[in-house]
This record gives structure tokens, sequence and C-alpha cells, in this order.
């Protein structure tokens, strides 16, 4: 079956900041955007490794006992990019008792995934452009379907900390009732070695990192 | 049998004869609530804690010693009583005079001693060096028996740390049964003991027995005799939680004035003393806040427990570590936890005095364990990093529910079971040997039978062959080695009071181990996954590898490496148990290396897994340094292959994790530790070292010592203070895999 098999980077197992709980996240290959702060540039033009469905579900279920209360995210790259894949994994792993939550960039709004996932992470770009009118199509479906989203939004200082990029973000916030959190990160360099590694440019090395007080300006902001 | 000092307790058949575990059973009160209760440190114990502080502060400006007696060798009676402040102390005793100054213990060895005093500028007396040289010591008895071969084994290093020169220690008296039955108790079961003994044919292993009986019953003797120095009558039971305390800590006393064993672990006592501090709290005789103050008084005599010991000692055992392993929690054969407000009470004194290395407090942990505990415990290892964890899923069914550890992972039941140290075999050494035909790699000696010659790529089938006869080889020379180092051990520094405190037929287990796992691992999967070429130097011996291609590496949950690891833990597992032990005790095998995998890291030479020659190991059955790129589960599902059944002595893992990659805030770190251990123990790991912190404080800490003075964290089944590691020791620390950096 062609459509049970994916291209993915890697899974990496344990991680405690990607929703809730301990989760295993899969790393899927292929984005549709080329975001400057990007951490994981080598899913943009490398290819990962082919893999099936069985492996991919065999392999977290190793880890069951650990992500009773957490559950697997699927991020990358893009996952809506493989979103047949995304929903048969997703199908495979409600069978196991494990919950799924996917992070996206919210462009392609495909609804039968979106409908069978147990939460969204939605990341919002809106460090150098504005908000692409897709995500609002994405967030119409989530809203229908009354499913949870967490909005996240990676805070690079100077660019988008501003007023007025802030502003954008709260109508989005108030908009939408399915929109439970929004979490600012902060834009951080750990990833340059990587751009290094794959001889390609860091889009973002000029910008400084993000510090505890911006998020916390920027929350502040949000809440006032 | 019928004391008036138990009025109160529940009668039961640990009235009739030595049974301290069916006391507990019958006695204690399971508590599952949460940490509410807690109080903080009174005003005496803050004002006790600042003179501790200002003597560990002069300590450490010392060089790390503060005093040493040299004009006396240790022994119960040898001292007169030292306090830090006769007005304030209200658990009372030190191992010498005063407290930090530490005694002389020449039984393992006259040159360790001699050597450690002069370490730190201090010279033995005439008297000790005179009355010595009539006496043979433990170290005298096992080198007039050690062969070549155990020589030459022995210097190369592929066996090291063995205790030949000090006490083997990794022997928990029951030092709870002086606080439940009062010496005279004890004296007459041993008597009664020693009677029966008498009746029997007179081989050379009963005349052995009455022998120890007799010292015995001696050393009994002499523990009411130092109790009577401090003012203290233990003849009775205790009557109350203070003298209960009291009255155990000077049978932990008298085995640390007595031996200086390298693991000097106190057992299972928080739960058995709540039941003394219930009682006195239902009699409304003990507040809270009076129960938290005694046993603070009791951690802080605890944390200041010595051992005199040179440099080299220091090399393998860093931080001046004294395993006073205290377990707690675990659950009890009828299903009712063995947590009580006490077990909470001795975690809380890393609140109430500060972080600190000692007691090596280790929880034993099962899924069973009530909620609230466990989350304590989580938020306990997020803020101090001073705890360790142990499965008592797996301990419990092979040992009951009154076992403890000894060291760092050694489970053994209290006052019933005993084990004989065995230090550890450098496995990743032993591959270079069969590669190099039985030469060592670096000092080229013949230390093993000649054997096959490698050369161009190694084939995996060929070198597993030639290992396995070199596996037999070195099982039968660790085994005999150890039969000989136990022998004396008995003979010249028999563990007299410890063993007034077992039950007289105890079981005993060989603890053998390995060091290198990670390392061995690797370097089998590198030859049978990439291509492996040595490369020979100048004697015609391997100096380092060509490696070609990529190859799965230990540490990733990557079944085709971890298969390796369980391969060879299993292999030289029945490979010991072919060959005789002294007084027939049980093999067991241990994963752990305390901080003794830099040393060992130093006299291994380069490895087929890349490693190079001098670089440090990976800790206990770690996966090897930042090798681990799967996440932190999946490291941890590594590990947790390893087979505990054939790996009974204990598989230590020390895990590090960044505080943000363990989650935003508090709470959910909390629940995401605590989800974390459930998982591993559910999987059946035995043990992990948790430690919460960023890479940058430790360098920050190394830099500029006086910022974090009291920085702790785990090394290898143990707790130490940052700053009594050496460098090369706080630069592999560093060097560990992290995880959440990514």
């Amino acid at each position: 079956m062609e459509k049970c098999k994916a291209r993915i980077d890697s899974i990496y197992n344990g991680s405690a900041v990607d929703g809730k709980g301990l989760r295993c996240v899969v790393f899927f290959t292929g984005c549709n955007m080329r975001c400057g702060f990007c951490h994981n540039p080598e899913t943009w033009t490398e290819k990962g490794r082919e893999v099936t469905l069985e492996e991919v579900v065999a392999k977290i279920k190793r880890y069951k006992s650990y992500i009773k209360n957490g559950g697997v995210t699927l991020s990358g790259g893009e996952p809506f990019l493989q979103a047949e894949f995304c929903i048969e994994l997703i199908k495979a792993l409600r069978g196991e008792n494990i919950s799924v939550i996917i992070e996206t960039n919210g462009l392609i709004a495909n609804r039968e995934l979106i409908e069978i996932c147990d939460g969204v992470r939605l990341d919002i770009k809106n460090q150098d452009r504005e908000v692409d009118g897709r995500v609002y199509k994405f967030l119409d479906i989530c809203e229908t379907l009354d499913k949870a989203v967490t909005m996240t939004n990676v805070l690079v200082p100077t660019l988008n900390d501003t007023v007025d990029r802030l502003d954008t973000l709260k109508k989005i916030k108030n908009t939408y009732s399915c929109i439970k959190e929004l979490k600012f990160l902060a834009f951080r360099k750990l990833c340059e070695s990587k751009y290094e590694r794959l001889n390609m440019p860091f889009p973002y090395q000029k910008y400084e990192e993000g510090s505890k007080a911006d998020l916390d300006k920027a929350y502040a902001y949000m809440n006032a | 049998m019928k004391f008036e000092q138990w009025n109160g307790f529940k009668e039961g058949e640990y009235q009739e004869k030595i049974d301290v575990r069916g006391f507990i059973n019958l006695n204690y009160t399971p508590y599952e609530g949460d940490k509410s209760f807690l109080t903080g440190p009174t005003e005496r114990t803050k004002k006790v804690m600042e003179k501790v502080n200002k003597l560990l502060k002069k300590e450490m400006d010392k060089g790390g010693v503060l005093d040493v007696d040299t004009e006396r060798v240790s022994g119960l009676l040898a001292y007169e009583p030292g306090y830090i402040d006769k007005k304030l102390d209200i658990i009372v005793g030190f191992q010498t005079d005063e407290p930090l100054k530490r005694g002389v213990n020449p039984f393992g060895g006259i040159r360790m001693a001699r050597n450690a005093c002069e370490a730190y500028g201090y010279k033995l007396s005439d008297k000790i060096e005179e009355n010595f040289k009539y006496a043979t010591t433990h170290n005298d008895g096992v080198f007039h028996v050690y062969t070549d071969e155990m020589r030459a084994a022995r210097k190369v290093g592929i066996i090291t740390g063995l205790p030949d020169a000090y006490g083997r220690g990794r022997i928990i008296g029951d030092y709870r049964r002086v606080a439940l039955y009062g010496v005279d108790y004890l004296i007459e079961q041993k008597t009664k003991d020693k009677a029966e003994y008498g009746k029997n044919v007179m081989t050379e292993d009963n005349i052995r027995t009455l022998e120890e009986l007799y010292q015995q019953i001696q050393a009994l003797n002499d523990l009411k005799g130092m109790a009577q120095k401090y003012g203290y009558d233990i003849s009775k039971p205790a009557s109350n939680a203070k003298e209960a305390i009291q009255w155990l800590y000077f049978g932990y006393l008298a085995a640390i004035k007595e031996q200086n064993g390298a693991a000097m672990s106190l057992g299972r006592t928080s739960t058995f003393l709540d039941i003394y501090i219930q009682r006195d709290i239902d009699n409304g005789v003990l507040t809270e806040e009076e129960a938290q103050e005694l046993m603070d008084d009791f951690v802080i005599k605890l944390r200041l427990s010595r051992q005199l010991r040179t440099p080299e000692y220091n090399d393998l055992f860093g931080g001046d570590p004294t395993w006073t392993t205290e377990s707690v929690g675990g659950m009890s054969l009828d299903g009712r936890t063995l947590v009580t407000k006490n077990s909470f009470r001795v975690l809380n004194t890393l609140y109430t005095l500060g972080s600190a290395p000692e007691p090596n407090l280790t929880i034993l942990w099962s899924d069973k364990l009530p909620e609230n505990f466990k989350k304590f415990c989580a938020q306990v290892s997020i803020d101090t990093d001073s705890i360790q964890y142990e499965n008592d899923d797996i301990m419990r069914p092979m040992y009951g529910d009154d076992y403890a550890i000894a060291c760092c992972v050694s489970a053994m039941q209290v006052g019933k079971q005993m084990q004989f140290f065995g230090a550890r075999c450098n496995l990743a050494k032993l591959l270079l040997l069969t590669l190099n035909g039985g030469k060592d790699e670096n000092m080229g000696i013949q230390v093993a039978p000649e054997g096959k010659k490698f050369s161009g790529k190694l084939d995996y089938n060929e070198v597993m062959k030639a290992f396995d006869k070199y596996c037999a080889w070195m099982s039968r020379l660790y085994i005999n080695t150890l039969n000989v180092i136990h022998r004396m051990h008995d003979k010249y520094a028999y563990e007299k009071i410890q063993m007034a405190l077992h039950d007289t037929e105890v079981k005993r287990f060989m603890a053998c181990g390995v060091a290198g796992l990670s390392v061995i691992a690797d370097s089998l999967s590198a030859i049978k996954y990439a291509e492996v070429t040595p490369i020979y130097g100048e004697n015609d011996l391997i100096v380092d590898f060509e490696i070609k291609g990529d190859f799965p590496k230990y540490g990733n949950d990557d079944d085709r490496v971890d298969s390796i690891a369980v391969e060879v833990l299993t292999k030289f597992s029945n490979e010991l148990k072919k060959n005789e032990t002294y007084r027939g005790s049980e093999h067991t095998l241990s994963a752990l290396t305390i901080t003794s995998n830099v040393v060992y890291g130093k006299k291994t030479g380069s490895t087929p897994d890349g490693r190079k020659k001098g670089e440090p190991f990976a800790p206990g059955a770690n996966p090897m340094h930042n090798r681990e790129v799967c996440g932190a589960l999946a490291s941890l599902n590594s590990v947790s292959k390893l087979p505990y059944n054939c790996c009974q002595d204990g598989i230590s893992n020390t895990f590090s994790i960044l505080p943000n990659a363990l989650g935003d805030n508090m709470e959910k770190r909390v629940d995401n530790l605590s989800d974390m251990l459930n998982g591993y123990f559910e999987n059946g790991g035995h043990h992990l070292n948790v430690n919460v912190l960023d890479r940058e404080k430790l360098i920050t800490a190394m830099e500029n010592p006086d910022m974090y003075p009291n920085i702790t964290i785990r090394v290898s089944g143990y707790a130490v203070n940052f700053h009594k590691l050496s460098k090369p020791q706080q630069l592999e620390v560093l060097k560990r895999t992290y995880h959440g950096e990514m």
C-alpha cells in the first residue's frame, strides 16, 4: 500500500515541550515554508528515510509506558504534506490508546486530518510577513469541529514583538474560541550548527535570541 | 519475652525471636497523604547547621581533610565522646572525639593507612607503626597468596578497584535491632547460637563460625561500652523515638568506627523509626516539629561520617563518598505501601538542612507507590539532584520487602544477607586483550594465555569466538582473586559489629562487576555492522582502529546493538557461575563504575567504537556520552533491556536532563519526571540517578566554587558535592549527555 509509507527525518522519544506530558515526536521531512528561524532545516531539502506505517507504530509502542499522560506529536517539516499517512497513523495509534497531536503551520487545511487528531499546535508565522490567509481557513475548520488548538508563535526580538504583530495575534485569539492557549516560544540559535553542517546560510543569524523578559513582555501585552 | 519499652506496640512473633520485619509489618502506619504536614528546621537546627557549615568549609579549605587522629587505631572504645555542641546535640556520637576528625584504620593495610596520613600532611604515630609490625593485615594476607597471574591482571587494570587494601564494605548491619531489642538480648541470642555451633563437628568452617561468634559477642559488649561513654545504657530496648534513633545510630556508629569499608550503608530505617515517632506523637509527647528535628539531627550526624582515604582511592571513588545509603519507600508483600510520614521527613532533610550527597537517599520505586509520594520525590530530585531511584517491583520478588541497598545498587535482605564486594572487570580491556592475543594493549604484558592474532578487517564471529575463550579465562581468574581477598578479609579484618547485627546463618553473595559495557557493546557493533581494521604499533600491539561506515550505537533503543550488550552481560554472568566461590556465596553481577569510569578509560587503549586511548568510559550501564540521539526515552529503553536476573547486583544508569527539557513549569516537570520514572521501571529498568540541571550552572560552579558551595549532583549510584570531584571527573561530568539539547 503506497499510501502507508512516509518520509520522515527521525523520531525523537521523550520531548516534554511539544504538548502535554512526555511525547514521542515524529519529524516528517518536506516543508511548504522556509522560515528564517527554522530549527529543522534538514527537513526542507533532505529526503529523510522512507518508513512504513507498521514501522512507526511499532517504534512508538515501545514507549507506551512513558507516554500514558502524554502521547505522540506529529511535527516536521510540515506533517500536513503527508496527510494520508498521518491519518492512518493516528487511527493505528488510537487503537493503542495513544493520543496524537499535530504541529503545523496551518497552510494546508485538511479537514479529515484535523478532525481525527487529538489536538493541534498551530505555529503562526508572522515574523517577516503578514499571517497567511490560508491559516484562517484552517482555523475556521478547527472552530467548526471544536478542535482544541494551542497557538504558538516564535518571538524574534524587534521582528515580531511589535505592537501591530501582537495585535494581530490577539485578534486571532479572540476570534476563535477553539484556541485554548497562546504560547510564545523564544527564538533560539541552537540550530546554528545544523545550518553549518548543511552548508546553508542561517537566515536569522543577525537577530538576537529571545529572552524570558521578551516573552514576559509579550504575554503581559496579550493579557492587558 | 516482653519489654515495657514495647508498650503500645502490637504483639507478635518478633517478641519471641529477632524479627524486625515482622515488627514493622505489624506496627507501621502507611501514609498516602501529601507533604503539607512537613515542618521546617527549628532554631536549634539552624544554629547547629551554621556550625556544621563552618566546619565543612574549613575541611574544604584544608584540602578535604580537617584533621586526623594519628595516635590511635580506630575502634569502638578508642576515643572520648565528640560533639558539635554538647548543649545543642540531640543525637550524639562521632567516629573520633571531634566532628570531621578522621580515625586511622590499618587493619585493611598499614601502607594504605600510612600513605593516607602522609597525603594530607600527617604522620602515622610510631606506636601504631610499631604495633602493626607484628600484625598481619588483610592486605598482607592477600598478597601472601596472590599468584603472578593475579598480580599481572591487577597491574594492567583488567580487574581494578579490588578491596585488597581497604575494608570491603557493602555490608549492612541491621542497626534497627539495637533499638528494638537492646544489646543484652542480642548478646543472649548470639551466645545461644555459639552454644549450638559448639555441638557440631569441628570442621574448619565450624571453627571459623565459632571464632566469629566470639568476636561478635565481644563487639556487642564494646557497643554497650561505647554508648556508656556518651552516657547511655543501651542494654535494653529504646523506649521512645529519640532513643530509637540514638540506639540505631550507635549501632551504625560502631560499624563506621570499626570498619572503613568503601560503602557503609545504613539500611532501611525511616519506616522503622516512624513507628516510634508515631507512638510518641499519639501519646502527645512529641510534636511534628520535634520529630523533624530528631530526624534532622540524625541526618546531620550521618552527613559528617568520614573515612581516611588515599588520593588513588579518590580517583576511583571520587568526592569522598561514604554511601550511607538509606532505602526509602517501596511496597510491602501484603500490598500496603511502606511509605510513612517519616519517609517524607527523611527526604525533607534536604530542605531543612540543605542539599547534600549523604546519606545516599534511595527511593524504592513501585508503580503502586502513593501518587503524593511519587510527586514529592520528583520534586526533591528537581530541587536538589540528591536522590536516586531503584525498582522495588523487580527487587521485591527476589528479596522480599525488608531488603535495603548497599552502596549504590546492591540489594540485600537486612540482617539476613551480605555480600563480598568484588569491584569490577574492565570489559573493554578484555576485548582489546582478546584482539591482542592475550596481551595487555598498553604494557604489552602477556596477561592471559597466548591466543590468535587478528589482522585485517575484523570478522565478528571470529572475534566473538576468541572473546568467549578469554571470558572464561577472565571469569576463573576473577573469582579466584575474589576468593583470596574475602578469605583474608574474614581472617584479618572481620566485620565484628556488623555481623553481630546479622542472623548467624547468613546468605552471602559474590558481587562481581563490569565496567565499560557501552564501550564493548558499541565496539562489537562496529565490528559487526561497519568495517573495523586494527592498526598495529611498534610492539605488535594494536594502537588504534580504522573504522569505515556507520554502526548502531547503544542508547538509541536499537535492538541490533542493545542485544549485543545483553549478550555480553549474560555471557559473562554465565561464565562467572562456573567457578566455585568462597563460603558458597552466590555469584551476582553489577554494571556499575562509581566514578572509576574515568580511571578505567585512562588505562584502556583505543577501542573499535572510535573511543580514543585514555578517554573516559560512560559510567555504569550508561550509553557512551552523546551517542544517544533518539531522545531520553530511547536511551532509557536501551538500558532497561539489560536483564536484572543476570545482573542482580544492580544496573546503574545516570541520567541528566535540562530543567526546560522536562517542562516549562515546575508542575509539569514534576509530572513528567514522575511519568519518566514510572515508564522506565515498568519496562524493567533497575536504577536511575536523576540530575535535573543546566550544564552552564556546573561550568559556573567549576569556575566560581563559592557561588554554589553545596552544589550536589548524582554521579553513579551516589551523589557528590561537585567541588569534591577531581578536575578530570568534573570534566567527564560535563561531557555527559544532557537530554534536551536538540
